[in-house]
């Protein structure tokens, strides 16, 4: 066998693995695996549902962060 | 009569206890508690939590009879709740009532629901939340409320510096452990081809290709994972020590640099899977480590935060809530019906009865009259006291015990040095006889290189295998063993220290007696119908340790039991319970006369009708474990926080000669650190918080399975089924353990006492040495296995 392709699939392989790690070490960093309990059993909990709540909820933070920004600004004006 | 499931709780009930409604009779709960919960996330349209519990059942609602305005308080704000960088609220809780993923589902959807709060996370492994929220929309008594509404309860922590340092140690941890695990699991799958092409013959350029990519993987291993190992050995070498961390960065270095070497010109075979594997597994045992004490502090976190947060002050013009750290030596304090004493202290007025369990371990309530000393965290379960402060609150009882706690987890890890002595003299050994082979190589013929390749190769050959595996694999199969039979331990070190242990001291309540009042003899048989359901209606209506065992007798020896209305219950301290039926008095409790065992009598208009003779039974087991314990030789010793009476008719009982009565939580501890003074090797076996602190004094603490969380986490060793017979079963297995580890450190030194002067001469080749570690690494493995024999 060419040992280029051999050298190729190395390469490749590599490098995917080593993204993989990198999204692995981005959610590891940004807390996604700090409750090792609730990140297994919330697996199970994944719904269409729960993916509009999560939007409906983010929509309500960006709502009172607004409205507490303008109300901060009242107070200091 | 048929067995239902609690529609909420999931608990289950005879029917006929159950509460129907006429809408839907398919629903059946246990109590109004459940009842209320079904409803509430019914209505706000969550009932998706039942389907998210499945059959896991629940705790029952928690009950609280408290207002949450105290929340509000100005002195609870300024230690409690933070201001965000955006202008909102954040406090810090622990959510007491967590059962499941679902419950944590449950508590976020909730408040995620809730107007103004802004942000609500749970951690699920330590029931820690924190809590961001807007208070020009709602307030935080408002929050607590609505935790409160569905079943759960809620109390503030202080978040400190150490559990911060410690979360992100854990988090460090984690990080360098999964790359580790990451990279070596790559670099097994490409040993695989390596190994077979020394077998089956492999090109030179393909070999090369296989150490390029193990290279690439085990770099980030030995210098990113491995980093804590060079700074713990440089460390080490500051303040003159040469420690475990030294052997495992000095020996994986070199390897990696012999490999590079190999990699990059010269010939050969590389061992980058070598360095890969000593990280990852000395990395993953200090991880668990890590774990294990974060665990801890959460679990003292709790206790911390179940300490009552203010006290009532009696002043001249009446009563102020005051916060507890500013109540001082002398002030008056008052202390209702179920309410924790803030600090130490004397009745003054009142009477009162405690329950003490959080400090001695007693599972009956004590009476209290003036005078009496009472301690902080203690429970009235009695009628509203009156008493003067003699310590404030940094100094008193459980904030003690907490604060020692909190030392007895920082000083742990020192144990740690004497476990790695031999470890340490083989280091050096080995590390002097490669510099030797280097010179005596280099003087001798002059080559650099060969010098190194062979010096380095005594280093390879010595390293890691023969002691590294010869301790981990039998403590491994050891454990395995143990925890087959119910007895978890947390770490494989105190296999060793208890194969050489020469002093037991025991607890009693909860670890050799059942700590649980049943009865033992009664004369209820010539009682009838109603009678009976009267004495049910009285023993139901208080938690007493006493009525409930007389209660789950009438269960056990009675169907169809129904409740029956009682008037004017009322609780005479240390006594009993009384109440009206229509026009008779009902009693229920003890004459006051002294006795070992607890009497109870049932009366109906001052005439017993009944008798009930009740006593905290031996445990199964507890006369043979005692029996091994002294035919080992072993000092058994008797500790407890009960009267002296009481213990001796235990100690008597089971024939164990040392006992210690009336022994507080301090004086336990102080009683142990006192034996270890004496050389002695000490274990220590107990249940409750008053046990914490001396287990985290002994040399191996063992906790029964259904004691309190603390005495779980500070403990080295749990027996989970709660089997007093586990420290029997401990004793034997780790000794025979013991054996096989020293047998397996033989194998290993001999083979190193062969293998080492092979390779100082010269003569080890990459194959030989592949094809030797491999060899003594199946030799420990097999004999290690041999473990699992008879027990």
């Amino acid at each position: 066998m060419d040992n280029s392709i051999l050298w190729l699939e190395l390469v490749v392989g590599i490098i995917t693995s080593l993204t993989l790690l990198g999204i692995f070490i981005w959610g590891a960093k940004g807390g996604q695996f700090d409750d090792s309990k609730k990140m297994m059993d919330g697996l199970l909990f994944d719904s269409p549902e729960d993916l509009q709540d999560a939007y409906n909820k983010e929509q309500k933070v960006k709502e009172l962060k607004e409205k507490k920004a303008k109300s901060n600004k009242k107070d200091k004006s | 009569m048929s067995i239902v499931k609690c529609t909420h709780c999931h608990l289950e009930f005879d029917e006929s206890l159950m509460i129907k409604e006429e809408q839907d009779p398919s629903l059946n709960f246990c109590c109004n508690g459940c009842q209320g919960v079904y409803h509430l996330l019914k209505d706000d349209g969550l009932d998706s939590f039942y389907d998210k519990v499945g059959k896991n059942t629940l705790d029952k609602p928690i009950a609280i009879g408290q207002d949450s305005s105290n929340f509000d308080m100005d002195s609870f704000r300024s230690r409690y709740i933070k201001p965000t960088q955006d202008g909102f609220s954040q406090i810090d809780l622990i959510i007491e009532g967590i059962h499941c993923a679902a419950c944590i589902w449950l508590n976020e959807k909730v408040l995620d629901q809730t107007d103004g709060v802004v942000e609500a996370s749970i951690n699920f492994t330590n029931n820690k939340a924190k809590i961001v929220w807007d208070e020009d929309t709602i307030k935080l008594s408002q929050i607590i409320d609505k935790i409160r509404s569905i079943g759960y309860n809620a109390y503030p922590y202080d978040r400190t510096e150490s559990e911060i340092k410690a979360t992100k140690n854990k988090k460090d941890y984690f990080l360098r452990m999964s790359i580790a695990i990451f990279a070596s699991m790559n670099i097994m799958m490409i040993g695989v081809a390596k190994y077979t092409g020394f077998f089956t013959g492999m090109d030179q350029e393909v070999l090369r290709m296989v150490h390029m990519a193990e290279f690439i993987f085990s770099t980030p291993v030995l210098f990113y994972s491995g980093w804590i190992f060079f700074r713990g050995a440089f460390y080490g070498l500051k303040n003159k020590i040469v420690n475990m961390d030294l052997l495992v960065s000095a020996g994986a270095t070199l390897t990696y640099i012999y490999s590079l070497y190999v990699l990059f010109g010269g010939s050969g075979d590389s061992y980058f899977d070598s360095v890969a594997m000593i990280i990852t597994f000395v990395l993953v045992g200090k991880y668990l480590e890590v774990i294990g004490k974060k665990g801890a502090m959460d679990t003292i976190d709790t206790i911390r935060s179940t300490l009552p947060i203010e006290a009532t002050r009696i002043t001249n013009g009446g009563k102020e809530i005051i916060p507890i750290d500013k109540v001082c030596v002398d002030d008056i304090l008052e202390v209702k019906n179920g309410e924790k004493a803030s600090v130490d202290g004397v009745i003054v007025s009142g009477i009162g009865e405690f329950d003490e369990s959080s400090i001695s371990g007693e599972s009956l309530p004590v009476k209290k009259d003036k005078n009496s000393k009472i301690y902080s965290g203690t429970i009235n379960v009695g009628q509203v006291i009156r008493y003067k402060a003699t310590k404030d609150y940094a100094n008193s009882t459980l904030n003690s015990i907490v604060e020692l706690l909190e030392d007895s987890l920082n000083s742990k890890p020192k144990i740690e040095q004497t476990t790695n002595e031999l470890s340490k003299y083989f280091s050096i050994t080995i590390l002097t006889i490669a510099i030797l082979t280097f010179f005596g190589w280099y003087s001798y013929n002059g080559s650099f290189e060969n010098a190194l390749i062979i010096a380095i190769s005594v280093i390879v050959i010595a390293c890691p295998c023969a002691l590294a595996l010869a301790t981990p694999i039998a403590t491994l199969v050891g454990i395995s063993e143990l925890a087959k039979k119910g007895l978890l331990f947390k770490e494989a070190k105190y296999i060793e220290t208890f194969a050489s242990v020469d002093t037991v001291v025991l607890d009693k309540t909860g670890t050799i007696t059942n700590g649980k009042l049943k009865v033992i003899s009664s004369d209820d048989e010539t009682l009838d119908k109603n009678e009976i359901d009267l004495l049910y209606s009285l023993v139901d209506s208080s938690t007493h340790p006493v009525s409930v065992a007389v209660k789950k007798h009438l269960e056990q020896n009675y169907y169809s039991l129904k409740h029956i209305t009682l008037e004017n219950i009322e609780q005479i301290p240390a006594v009993g319970l009384s109440a009206n039926y229509k026009t008779h008095k009902l009693f229920g409790g003890k004459d006051d006369t002294q006795s070992q065992y607890t009497i109870y009598n049932f009366k109906i208009d001052d005439k017993t009708i009944a008798t009930f003779e009740l006593e905290d039974g031996i445990k199964e087991g507890a006369h043979e474990t005692i029996e091994y314990l002294k035919n080992q030789n072993i000092d058994v010793i008797l500790c407890s926080g009960d009267n002296e009476n009481v213990v001796q008719k235990v100690s008597k009982e089971l024939g164990i000669e040392h006992i210690k009565s009336q022994m507080d939580p301090l004086s336990k501890a102080d009683f142990i650190t006192e034996l270890k003074n004496k050389n002695k090797t000490v274990v220590m076996v107990g249940d409750g918080v008053n046990d914490a602190l001396a287990l985290s004094r002994a040399d191996i603490s063992i906790a029964m399975g259904n004691g309190a969380d603390v005495a779980l986490a500070v403990s080295d060793v749990v027996i989970l089924n709660d089997d007093i017979r586990g420290l029997k079963t401990s004793m034997k297995i780790s000794k025979r353990t013991y054996k096989f580890i020293k047998q397996n450190l033989g194998i290993s030194l001999v083979y190193n006492a062969l293998t080492i002067p092979i390779a100082i001469a010269g003569y080890v080749i990459p194959l030989v040495a592949a094809l030797s570690m491999s060899l003594s690494s199946l030799l420990v493995v097999g004999n290690s296995v041999r473990i699992k024999g008879k027990n």
